[in-house]
Order: structure tokens, then sequence, then C-alpha cells
């Protein structure tokens, strides 16, 4: 589904990712573990489009196209979502509106009829229960005076919404208490499937407590140093990243 | 009645090109102007004529207009329309859900054929008229504006109106159904001097639409003043809207007189003209007023709009809050200016004052200068003002969630002027106002195909 070859990518000439290659396909689920300043939210960025991350050299093919050539919209339509680690506020654009927006856009972009009004906010509703959102926040503008876990909240409602082929995770572990944690981790477990994948970007393991990877990998200096199964993120928390690092050079 | 009973005008500005052809066309016309046969008015037009004289047009040297170059406008001819029975030649789609429509074209009044159209309890009458049958009644309302915050457009107004109309509610009448006034422009070269007094009378509530339309093509100078008496409890709700074609001169003037305990609502938003002035000037009078002055612009190509609004605080315990939102295009330009003048005796006046604008190309312009004289010691009063681009980050957000570029710029260029059009209380103007944004943002879209402008 997702091939990542050899990917080196710069923000403000700043080199970040320095030749990262991974492969992920249909029904597998993947963490990118690091310290900080690895490359983790470069690399979900570099995905998703934004466009002060410069891609240097490399491919990333994603259901065999050039994802690098797609504008974020498009990748977005193609079943590519972000959840962000910092969720933008919009002050005046209502949450249900933007989300009847971009839900619509996909299903035009694949060939579906677009949901009415009424539909729409069947569905919607639905999926708010399902990751514990009150409805208030469906009507309130996107992401403004929302907690730190209402707005991680709100991407898995996003996400649960939309159906993603492939889910980028950007931190969404962040900030969360345990029980935020457990409702997110629901809701995203909730969207495994054979013909689905998902990228799990995180700095902890705790998350992976909940959604159980079939594989770990290690991020280091802009590269994925060392590659495991679910074992490796409590080897991780077990001994820190330094032994990781350490144990990875004398490979 | 003819001129001669008057020493013919000249101007102290020798041979002034730009003022020379309106004294020409006073000598032409003032016979067939309302008044002149009541000495008080006719006096009143001959003083605002010497005035407007005198002075001439402002320059760049005049503060109040340095932002502001007038030399479009008066590089150009414009005369009255002769027409006394225009018909509408251009199709103007309604406003759901008002009440009556009083049309005027080219600025001259089509009397409405029966006035039982018109709410009970609120009087339409043209000015003409009411000179006519009434000679002294509107003697102490018309022309307050020559008082000192007039302009050289405003003189030209009073001096040179043929016509226009007063809009009296009655007392304690109230009226939720706004009734509309609809300035149709149609003419090339036409010079259209609107002229409105409205009376609100003790313990009324009203609302009136005052909108401006024209043809595409048409370079028309529209000079307008409108006067507002607003006694003691009552209230007004005034909507200024103007979607007048983008080759089209406005220079409106308003001139508002609140007291006790009254309230006036005035809206302003612009969407078309190639030069808009818009002068607002409020005098709370009395203890207990309070103005709220809601603005919205939206420009493209080379517009211009100057927003002069001047709220003066007379008595104690009056408030007046002013918010003016924009968005500017390509070359368009805005000006924003806010005078807020609280006079020494007028203690706990709340003054708050603020204006947004959000650039979305490198070679638009907002001057925006707010202007504070405060002489009371007990008083609160604020202001402020913000530039800038469209939210880089928000407009990913959108992308990222499927959402297309354009939509996305639509969806966050609304939601930053909904924030004044949702003021508006009455549903069909707010969605009028929705639906000329939406209009306007399609002349966006076309000049931006490439990253967001910064």
């Amino acid at each position: 589904m997702l091939t990542i070859d050899n990917l080196c990518a710069s923000v403000e000439d700043k080199s970040i990712l320095n030749g990262l290659s991974l492969e992920v396909n249909a029904g597998e689920v993947h963490a990118v573990m690091g310290p900080n300043g690895s490359g983790k939210s470069t690399l979900a960025n570099v995905l998703a489009g934004r466009d002060q991350y410069e891609v240097t050299s490399g491919t990333v093919t994603y259901k065999d196209q050039n994802l690098l050539e797609l504008e974020p919209e498009i990748r977005a339509r193609e079943g590519l979502f972000l959840a962000f680690q910092y969720p933008v506020e919009i002050p005046g654009v209502s949450n249900v509106h933007m989300l009847k927006a971009a839900l619509n856009a996909m299903r035009t972009h694949q060939g579906k009829k677009e949901l009415d009004a009424v539909s729409f906010l069947k569905l919607i509703k639905e999926k708010a229960e399902l990751v514990g959102m009150k409805q208030e926040f469906l009507y309130r503008a996107v992401n403004e005076g929302f907690s730190g876990g209402e707005k991680k909240r709100n991407e898995v409602l996003q996400m649960s919404l939309f159906e993603p082929t492939l889910s980028v995770l950007d931190e969404t572990d962040s900030g969360l208490d345990i029980d935020a944690l457990k409702i997110v981790a629901h809701g995203m477990n909730s969207l495994r499937s054979p013909d689905r994948a998902m990228l799990v970007v995180t700095h902890y393991q705790r998350l992976l407590d909940y959604i159980e990877p079939d594989f770990v990998h290690v991020l280091a200096h802009g590269k994925i140093i060392h590659s495991g199964g679910k074992e490796l993120a409590e080897e991780l928390e077990e001994h820190g990243y330094g032994w990781i690092e350490e144990h990875a050079c004398t490979v | 009645m003819d001129g001669s009973k008057s020493t013919p005008v000249q101007s102290d500005l020798h041979d002034n090109p730009q003022v020379q052809p309106y004294l020409d066309l006073h000598d032409r016309i003032s016979g067939s102007l309302s008044g002149e046969n009541l000495e008080w008015h006719s006096l009143w037009r001959h003083g605002c004529l010497q005035r407007f004289a005198d002075q001439g047009f402002p320059t760049a040297r005049d503060e109040n207009w340095r932002y502001t170059p007038l030399r479009p406008v008066l590089s150009k001819q414009f005369t009255p329309t002769r027409e006394l029975n225009a018909v509408p030649k251009i199709t103007t789609k309604p406003i759901d859900g008002i009440g009556h429509s009083l049309v005027f074209v080219d600025g001259v009044f089509l009397k409405p054929d029966s006035a039982d159209k018109i709410a009970p309890g609120i009087r339409v009458e043209s000015i003409s008229d009411v000179l006519n049958n009434q000679p002294d009644y509107l003697r102490s309302y018309l022309g307050k504006s020559s008082e000192d915050t007039a302009h050289a457009f405003s003189l030209l107004n009073n001096a040179l109106y043929s016509d226009g109309v007063l809009i009296e509610i009655r007392s304690d009448v109230k009226s939720d159904v706004p009734l509309e006034l609809l300035f149709i422009t149609q003419t090339e070269a036409a010079l259209i001097l609107p002229r409105i007094v409205v009376i609100s009378r003790a313990g009324s509530s009203a609302r009136i639409i005052e909108r401006h339309v024209g043809n595409p093509d048409c370079h028309s100078l529209t000079s307008g003043v409108g006067e507002m008496y607003i006694e003691k409890g009552a209230y007004l709700n005034y909507h200024l809207i103007e979607s007048a074609s983008d080759s089209a001169y406005q220079v409106l003037g308003n001139w508002a007189y609140l007291d006790a305990d009254s309230k006036l609502d005035f809206h302003t938003t612009t969407i078309g003209g190639a030069l808009v002035r818009n002068d607002l000037v409020i005098d709370l009078k009395e203890p207990g007023a309070e103005c709220n002055l809601m603005g919205a612009y939206c420009l493209s190509g080379r517009q211009h709009v100057d927003n002069f609004t001047t709220v003066i605080h007379s008595a104690p315990h009056c408030n007046s809050n002013e918010h003016y939102k924009g968005v500017l295009d390509q070359r368009s330009r805005a000006v924003f200016h806010g005078r807020v003048r609280v006079a020494p005796d007028a203690q706990q006046s709340d003054a708050q004052q603020a204006n947004n604008t959000l650039l979305l190309s490198a070679d638009a312009e907002i001057d925006t200068k707010p202007q504070l004289e405060i002489y009371a010691d007990d008083v609160k009063c604020s202001h402020g003002a913000t530039v800038g681009n469209l939210n880089e980050q928000a407009m990913f957000y959108l992308k990222a969630r499927g959402i297309d570029r354009d939509t996305a710029r639509s969806m966050l260029i609304r939601a930053f002027v909904d924030e004044i059009l949702d003021k508006t209380e009455v549903d069909p103007i707010q969605q009028h106002l929705k639906s000329l944004v939406d209009e306007k943002m399609l002349t966006f879209r076309k000049f931006h195909r490439s990253g967001v402008s910064s």
C-alpha cells in the first residue's frame, strides 16, 4: 500500500529525513518511535503534503501512485488521513460544516453520491457517540477552545467518519489522560481491517498498550535504525532510546 | 423660482475647473429644485453652495481625505438625470422576505402608486411634497449635515439635490418588517444626489435598508446625504448595502442624532463601487443613547473604500461599539478612520472600536487610523486594529481533509466576514449579504490559481 524508499526531506534547508525506507501493507499497523527531533513528525507531514517540508530525494508510492506529486487534498481523498499532532483551531467555521464538506469531497472523488444534510447528521452523531464526543462540539468552531483531549478526540472522530485506507497518527496520544487515551484507542481499533493500514507515530509506548502494532520501527537522525515486533516497544520503554542507538551502531 | 434674486456664487478658487461645472449646473437647474420658493430652504442651499465654492473639493493635503485620492472622480463630468419618470432598465433580485421597496432611478424617487403597502404608522413622503404642504416641517431637520462635519460632497448635495424622501416612524410604532430604499443607477455619467431624512419618533422601532445597485458600465457619481433623528427610547436598525457596479463612485454621508435611551444599529456592507467613501457621524446627544456600527467590506480589482466614522459622546452614560472587518484582494484598498470624541461632561462613556482586515494579495492595502479625543476622565474607551493574511495552518488542515484550495479559502474568508454579517438580526438581510459575499469571492478565485499570497 505504501512504499517509502530512501526518503530525504528538509525543513528550511535543515535536513531532517536522511534516507528513510518503509513498507506498509494492507491490514498492518506500524508504530514509528523515536526520540524528539528524530524526524517522526516530519515523516507524518511529508506524507500528508505540507508545503514547508521539502523532499530532496527518494520516492513514496501509495496505492501505485507517486504520492509526492499529489496535492494534499487529493491524498486525503485517496484515503490518506493525517491525525494532527496539533489540530488547528479555525474560528468561524463550524465543525459540522467542515466535516460535511470534507466527507462529501471525498465521496465525490470516490464516485459516491454526496450525503444530504439529514443522512450526514445521522452518521456524524453515531460517530461522535463512538468516540465519546458531546454533540455540542459538532456545532462549535473547528477545535476552537477545545481542550487538548477534545482536539485529539475530534481527530479520531474524523478518522472514523472518513474511514481512511491509510491513517497516519502523529503523536495522537500526547496530551491525553488515560480515559481519553482508551477512547481514542478504541476508535482506532474499530477501524482496523484487512484492507486498511495505520502508521502510528509516537514517543511513548503507552498508546501501544491499547493499539497493538504488527511492527515497531525506531527512527533516529532521520532514518529507521531498527525494526521489530511489538515486543520492541516494551524493550524501548525499559531501556530508552539510547540503548537502541548504541545497539544499532554496533550492528 | 428664478435664481436671480440671489447673487451668483463665485468660486474663491479662481477658475477652479473642478468646482465651476457644478456652479454652472446650479445656475441652470436651481429653478427646478425643490423648496426654492421657501426662504429658509433657499438661503440654506445658497449658503452651502457658497461654502462648496469657497473650499472646493478635498485634496491629498486634507487630513480627512489623505488616503482617498479623488482624481478619478474629479476628472469626470457628471450631470443629474432629466428624466423624471425613469423606468428601471436593470432587474434586481429582490431581497426575500422584506416589506415594501421604494425605488429611486438615477436618484429620482419613483413615488409609490399607493402608500398603503407601507407599514401603518410609517409616513413615507417625498421631501418636495413635504416642503410644499408643510413648509416649515423639515426646517429643524434638513441640513444638520451642513454644520461643521460637512464636506464638499455633502455641501454639493445640499446645494443641488432635487428631491428626496422623508421616512417618519410615528411614536411607539413598532415595525419589524424592513422598509427598503433601492437606488438603481443606470445612466452613464449620472450625478445622483439622494437625500433621506429619517425621523424615529419616541418609543418607535423600525428597520430600513438602503441598497445601491447599478448598471455595470455606468460611471456615475452618487453623493448622498442621510439624516436620522432618533428620539427618546426609539430604535432604528439601518442597513446600508453598497452593491453598486465596480465603475460607480459613491460618497455617502449619514448623520444620526440620538436622544435619551435611544439606540441605532448601523450596518455598512460594501461589495461594489470603484471608489466608495462612507462618512458616518453619530451624535449621542443624551444619556443612555447607544450605537452599534458594524461594517464589512470585500473588495477586489482596484476598488477603494474609505469608511470614515465619527462618534460623538456628547452626554454621559452612552455606549458606542464599532467593528469593521474586511477582505481585500488584488490591488484593492481600504481606509478605516475611527474618530471618537468624548465631551468633557460625558462621564461613564463606553466606546469600543475594532478594525480587522484580511489581505489576500501583496498589492492590497489597508490604512487604519483610530482617533480618540477624550475630554472626560471616567470613561471606558478602547480601540484595536489587526491586519493579516489567510491562516496557512488552517488552509493546510482543511486541505488535509480533502477540501480543495478554493473551497478552503472561501470557508476561511466567509468565517472572517461572518462575524460581522451574523450580527444582522434579520434573516433575509443576512442571507442576502452572505450571498453577495459568496458572489464576490468568485471574482477572488479567478486570480488565485497558485499558492496563498502573502
